[in-house]
C-alpha cells in the first residue's frame, strides 16, 4: 500500500455541527508511505474515531477513505485480514492485549501469522524497552506503561506499509518514550513504511514530515 | 494455533459440553438402535416361503356347526370365485383341487418299522407354486409323484413321533432322498406310485402335488366325484390391505395363512420403531440445540478476544476453527461411541433372537452406518456453518459500535 487518502471524511456524530475547525475532518488529506505524520488532538475531537476508521473496524463516517485509490468500504473480510497482516500495523490506544497470555505469547500470537521476526529479535526489543524480566509474566499483571511497550513490540512483528500508533507513549517516561520512538522509526525505515502517530498533549519526539491539528 | 486455542478455550463450560455429549450419545444410540433392531427383526416376519410366492393368501369358508355335516357348504361356488376375482385387491385366484380317491403312503426304512398312513392330495395351479417346474411335473410312464409337504409334518415327526419311539430324526435333505410308496385306490383300480418329496412349505397346510397329476388321477380313479374347491389361493396386490380383512369378514371367509398377521406385525414393528426413532431424533435435536447454545454462549463470552484476534490480522476462518474442531470432534466421538454401543447391544439381542428363531437371517448394518454417517455429517455441517456465522457477526457488529 502506497498511500492513504481521506476525502471529506467526517464522523457521523459531527455531521450536525457547523463549528468544525480541523486539518483532517472535511478536508482532503494524503498520507504517503515512508513519511512520518503526527495527528495532534484535543479530547473529544475524534482521534480514536479516525484510527478506527483507518483500521477498518468502524464505518460510522461520511466521506471516503481510500487505500491506493480504492475505497475501503468495498474491502471484504479477507482483504482486511490480509491488510492487517501484511500492510497496516496498529498500536491501539486501548492496547488490545490478551491479559491471560504472557508478554511473549502476546507478541508471538501475532508473529505466528507471518513469522516475520525471530524469537531473538523479539527478545532484543524486550531488552531494549526494559521489560526483559517480564517476558514470561502475564500481561494482566503488568502496569499500563509496561503493557504499552509489549503492544509496541507486537505492532512491530509484522510487515507493514503504515504503522498507526494511537497515543503510544501516554504512560511512558521520557527515556522509554525515546527508546520506543527509536525502535519504531528504525523498523519503519527498514520496511520503508509510513508512520501515523496520534497524541493528546505529550507526543513522541520524532522528525515529523507533517503535523495535523485534528 | 496453540496460543489461539489457549485463548479461546477460556470459558468453555465442561458441564454443558458433557450434557450435550451424553444427550447426543443417547439420541444417536436410540436412532441407530431402533433402525438396526427393525432391520434385524423384520425378516423374521416377512421371510418368504420358498415354494409359495409371497403375496398369496389361502382362503376357506369358516366352518360352523351347521356346516359340519355338509361338505358342499364349505365348497366355493362358481359365482363366489368370480366375485373374489373382481375384488380390487385381487390379482388372480386359483382353486385348490383335492383328490377324490383313497391314498395311502408308506415309508420303509432299513431296520426300522415302516410308517404307513392314509393321505389325501391337493393341488393349486402351477403358477402359484414357486419351484423348479422341471421337478414339478408328473409323468405317468415313470409313475413318480413330486410332493410338497407341510413343514409341520416334519416337525411333528421329528419332535413328536421320532422322539417318543427313539427313531432317527430326519432332515429335509434326507426326506428328499427317501422314496414314499404310494397306493391309490378308486374306480375299481389299485395302483402303486413312487412319491418324491421335493420340499417343505411353512405356508401351505396341505400335501401338494402337481395340478396335472391331480386332474389326471381324479379322472382315472374317481371320474364321477364332485370337485368343487373348498379352498382358494388368492394372489393379492398388498397383503396388508385393510379391504381384504373387511371383505373376508363380510363373506365369512377365513384365511389360515399368517400373511395378514405378518403384515400387521410388520406394520406395528414399523410404527413402534418409527416412534422410538422419532424420540431419538428429538433427543438428538435437543442436544444439538444445547451444543449450539453452549457454543454461542462461549463465543459471546469470548467476543472481546475474538474481536482482538480479528483486529491483529486473524481471519474469521482461523478463529472459528477451534470451536468448529471442538464440535465436529465431539460429534465424531458420539458417532463412534454410539456405533460401539450399538455393536454391543446388538450382539446381545441377536443371541436371544437366534435362540428363538434359529433360521433367521441377519439384517444388514449398512442402513445404521449410513444413517449415523448422515446425522454426523448433517449436524457437523450445521455446527461449522453456525460457528462461522457467529464469528462473522462479531466482525460486522464492530462496524456499527461507537
Amino acid at each position: 500500500m502506497e498511500n492513504i487518502t481521506l476525502k471529506n471524511v467526517l464522523p457521523e456524530v459531527f455531521a450536525s455541527r457547523n463549528d468544525i475547525q480541523s486539518e483532517i475532518w472535511h478536508k482532503e488529506v494524503l498520507l504517503e508511505k515512508g513519511k512520518v505524520y503526527l495527528v495532534e488532538a484535543n479530547s473529544g475531537t475524534g482521534k480514536s474515531s479516525l484510527c478506527s476508521y483507518i483500521a477498518g473496524y468502524r464505518r460510522d463516517y461520511q466521506g471516503i477513505i481510500d487505500f491506493d485509490g480504492k475505497n475501503i468500504c468495498n474491502l471484504r473480510i479477507a482483504d482486511w485480514a490480509r491488510l492487517r497482516r501484511e500492510s497496516l500495523s496498529i498500536l491501539f490506544q486501548e492496547l488490545r492485549l490478551f491479559p491471560e497470555l504472557t508478554a511473549y505469547e502476546n507478541v508471538s500470537i501475532k508473529n505466528g501469522l507471518t513469522h516475520f521476526k525471530s524469537k531473538k529479535e523479539i527478545l532484543a526489543w524486550f531488552e531494549a524497552l526494559g521489560i526483559a524480566d517480564k517476558v514470561d509474566a502475564k500481561v494482566g499483571l503488568m502496569s499500563f506503561g509496561q503493557q504499552q511497550r509489549v503492544a509496541m513490540i507486537r505492532a512491530l512483528v509484522q510487515p507493514f506499509d503504515f504503522l498507526l500508533a494511537d497515543e503510544p507513549i501516554s504512560h511512558l517516561d521520557e527515556r522509554n518514550s525515546a527508546v520506543m520512538a527509536e525502535l519504531m522509526l528504525e523498523e519503519a525505515r527498514r520496511q520503508g513504511a509510513g508512520i501515523i502517530v496520534t497524541s493528546i498533549g505529550k507526543h513522541m519526539d520524532l522528525n515529523y514530515d507533517k503535523v495535523f491539528k485534528l | 494455533m496453540n496460543l489461539v486455542w489457549k485463548l479461546l478455550r477460556q470459558h468453555i463450560s465442561k458441564p454443558q459440553l458433557a450434557g450435550f455429549f451424553f444427550a447426543n450419545l443417547l439420541g444417536m444410540l436410540i436412532v441407530l438402535l431402533s433402525l438396526q433392531f427393525y432391520n434385524d427383526v423384520v425378516p423374521v416376519f416377512t421371510q418368504g416361503d420358498s415354494f409359495i410366492k409371497k403375496e398369496f393368501l389361502i382362503v376357506s369358508k369358516r366352518i360352523s356347526v351347521a356346516h359340519s355335516f355338509s361338505s358342499s357348504a364349505t365348497a366355493f361356488k362358481e359365482d363366489e370365485i368370480e366375485e373374489m376375482k373382481e375384488q380390487r385387491f385381487t390379482k388372480s385366484v386359483g382353486q385348490f383341487c383335492s383328490s377324490q380317491y383313497h391314498v395311502d403312503a408308506s415309508m420303509g426304512m432299513a431296520g426300522a418299522p415302516s410308517l404307513r398312513t392314509e393321505l389325501f392330495f391337493e393341488s393349486v395351479p402351477d403358477d402359484f407354486v414357486d419351484t423348479d417346474l422341471s421337478q414339478w411335473h408328473f409323468d405317468p410312464e415313470k409313475a413318480v409323484i413330486p410332493i410338497i409337504l407341510p413343514k409341520n409334518y416334519l416337525t411333528i415327526y421329528n419332535f413328536g413321533f421320532a422322539q417318543s419311539r427313539a427313531l432317527p430324526k430326519l432332515s429335509e435333505g434326507v426326506i428328499g432322498a427317501i422314496d414314499l410308496m404310494i397306493r391309490i385306490r378308486g374306480n375299481g383300480k389299485e395302483d402303486y406310485y413312487k412319491g418324491k418329496v421335493i420340499g417343505f412349505s411353512t405356508r401351505l397346510n396341505t400335501i401338494l402335488v402337481p395340478e396335472a397329476f391331480l386332474k389326471w388321477s381324479n379322472a382315472e380313479y374317481a371320474p364321477d366325484a364332485d370337485t368343487a374347491p373348498s379352498r382358494l389361493i388368492v394372489e393379492v396386490k398388498n397383503p396388508t390391505d385393510d379391504a381384504i380383512a373387511t371383505y373376508f369378514k363380510k363373506k365369512n371367509y377365513e384365511t389360515d395363512d399368517d400373511k395378514l398377521d405378518a403384515g400387521k406385525t410388520t406394520f406395528f414393528l414399523k410404527m413402534v420403531s418409527g416412534i422410538i426413532m422419532s424420540v431419538g431424533l428429538l433427543i438428538s435435536a435437543l442436544s444439538f440445540y444445547i451444543l449450539m447454545l453452549s457454543i454461542y454462549l462461549l463465543v459471546e463470552k469470548n467476543t472481546h478476544k475474538l474481536e482482538n484476534l480479528l483486529l491483529i490480522g486473524y481471519t474469521p476462518q482461523r478463529v472459528s476453527f477451534p470451536y468448529q474442531a471442538l464440535t465436529v470432534g465431539m460429534n465424531a466421538l458420539v458417532l463412534l461411541l454410539s456405533l460401539l454401543l450399538l455393536f454391543w447391544i446388538r450382539s446381545y439381542y441377536m443371541d436371544m433372537l437366534y435362540q428363538i428363531f434359529p433360521q433367521m437371517t441377519e439384517g444388514s448394518m449398512w442402513p445404521a452406518y449410513l444413517l449415523g454417517g448422515m446425522l454426523f455429517l448433517g449436524v457437523s455441517v450445521i455446527n461449522v456453518w453456525a460457528v462461522r456465522q457467529k464469528v462473522i457477526a462479531i466482525w460486522y457488529r464492530k462496524g456499527v459500535r461507537l
